[in-house]
């Protein structure tokens, strides 16, 4: 298990989560979601970097999520 | 500027260090490197005629200006349902009315421009519509034209200004004239309870949002953007 911490807006959450839990995990994740408010369109940052959707989270990090940009329908 | 301590260690031995001093000139890359994300923010910093005063959030490579505003002009298709005007965004049949939409004091309307200097002009780069509640967590509205992290689909407009005031001025503009179609729409529902009218006399009055808390028809945002927003 590993201890993480998500913002989304000014809203944030620490949370444990298994030691493989992934950036694409978080943003999937129902639970998170629902705490934060976020919807299916998101990008997950650390120190403003944008993080691929298969690397594990780092043990403490920090995950800033935002708001993905959507294509013109 | 050097000097020389000698150190007694905790097993008696003698040891000598030497300590070198200089002042680095930091070259003006290294210097902008270290602080390309900080910025400055100026309340008030310019007025714009018909809508209120601009504030700046000043980067290094681009501005963001904010200007709070009370209502939201809807060039729309409406239709009376049950005695209420709404939005029908999609319809090519209804009546296309220029309506003006009061915001209620707990939606707090931040309409966005971000502008960069190119070539001794001020160049707009996008427009940003956010809704914000009383934590200062932002919302997009349900409406069509607008993008998941509330970016403006404006249509064609011109974006090279004298200056910044011009450029928020002409973004204004084109958010005041523009037709509100069913680009990027999802579900008109939400709008229906959000954006009502009723007539009364020869006029109409912006009806209460039917929720009893307005973000529940809206989706959340987070965005580097909003983050530089003024409200």
């Amino acid at each position: 298990m590993k201890k993480i911490t998500v913002q989304y807006g000014v809203d944030s959450i620490t949370k444990q989560v298994e030691s493989g839990f992934t950036f694409g995990d978080l943003q999937d994740s129902d639970s998170i979601k629902a705490a934060l408010g976020f919807g299916d369109n998101t990008k997950a940052l650390v120190e403003g970097i944008e993080q691929d959707r298969r690397t594990v989270i780092p043990d403490g990090a920090t995950v800033r999520l935002e708001t993905a940009a959507n294509t013109k329908a | 500027m050097e000097h020389t301590e000698i150190i007694i260690r905790d097993n008696g031995t003698l040891t000598e260090r030497i300590i070198r001093e200089r002042d680095l000139s930091a070259e003006a890359d290294v210097l902008e490197a270290m602080t390309a994300d900080v910025t400055r923010t100026i309340r008030n910093a310019m007025p714009i005629p018909g809508w209120g005063l601009a504030h700046a959030n000043v980067g290094l490579s681009d501005t963001i200006w904010s200007v709070p505003i009370d209502r939201i002009p809807l060039k729309a298709r409406f239709r009376v349902i049950n005695g209420v005007l709404v939005p029908m965004f999609a319809s090519m049949t209804d009546l296309e009315m220029p309506m003006v939409w009061q915001a209620p004091k707990d939606v707090r309307l931040v309409f966005v421009v971000r502008t960069e200097v190119s070539e001794g002009c001020v160049v707009v780069g996008g427009n940003w519509l956010f809704a914000c509640n009383k934590d200062n967590n932002g919302f997009r509205l349900p409406l069509p034209n607008l993008h998941d992290e509330c970016t403006l689909c404006t249509g064609q407009f011109e974006s090279s200004y004298a200056s910044a005031q011009a450029g928020v001025s002409a973004s204004l503009e084109q958010f005041n004239q523009s037709k509100w179609n069913s680009d990027l729409m999802t579900t008109v529902a939400e709008s229906q309870k959000f954006f009502r009218f009723r007539p009364t006399n020869e006029t109409f009055t912006t009806l209460s949002i039917e929720a009893t808390d307005w973000t529940t028809l809206c989706a959340k945002v987070s965005t580097a953007i909003l983050d530089r927003a003024i409200l």
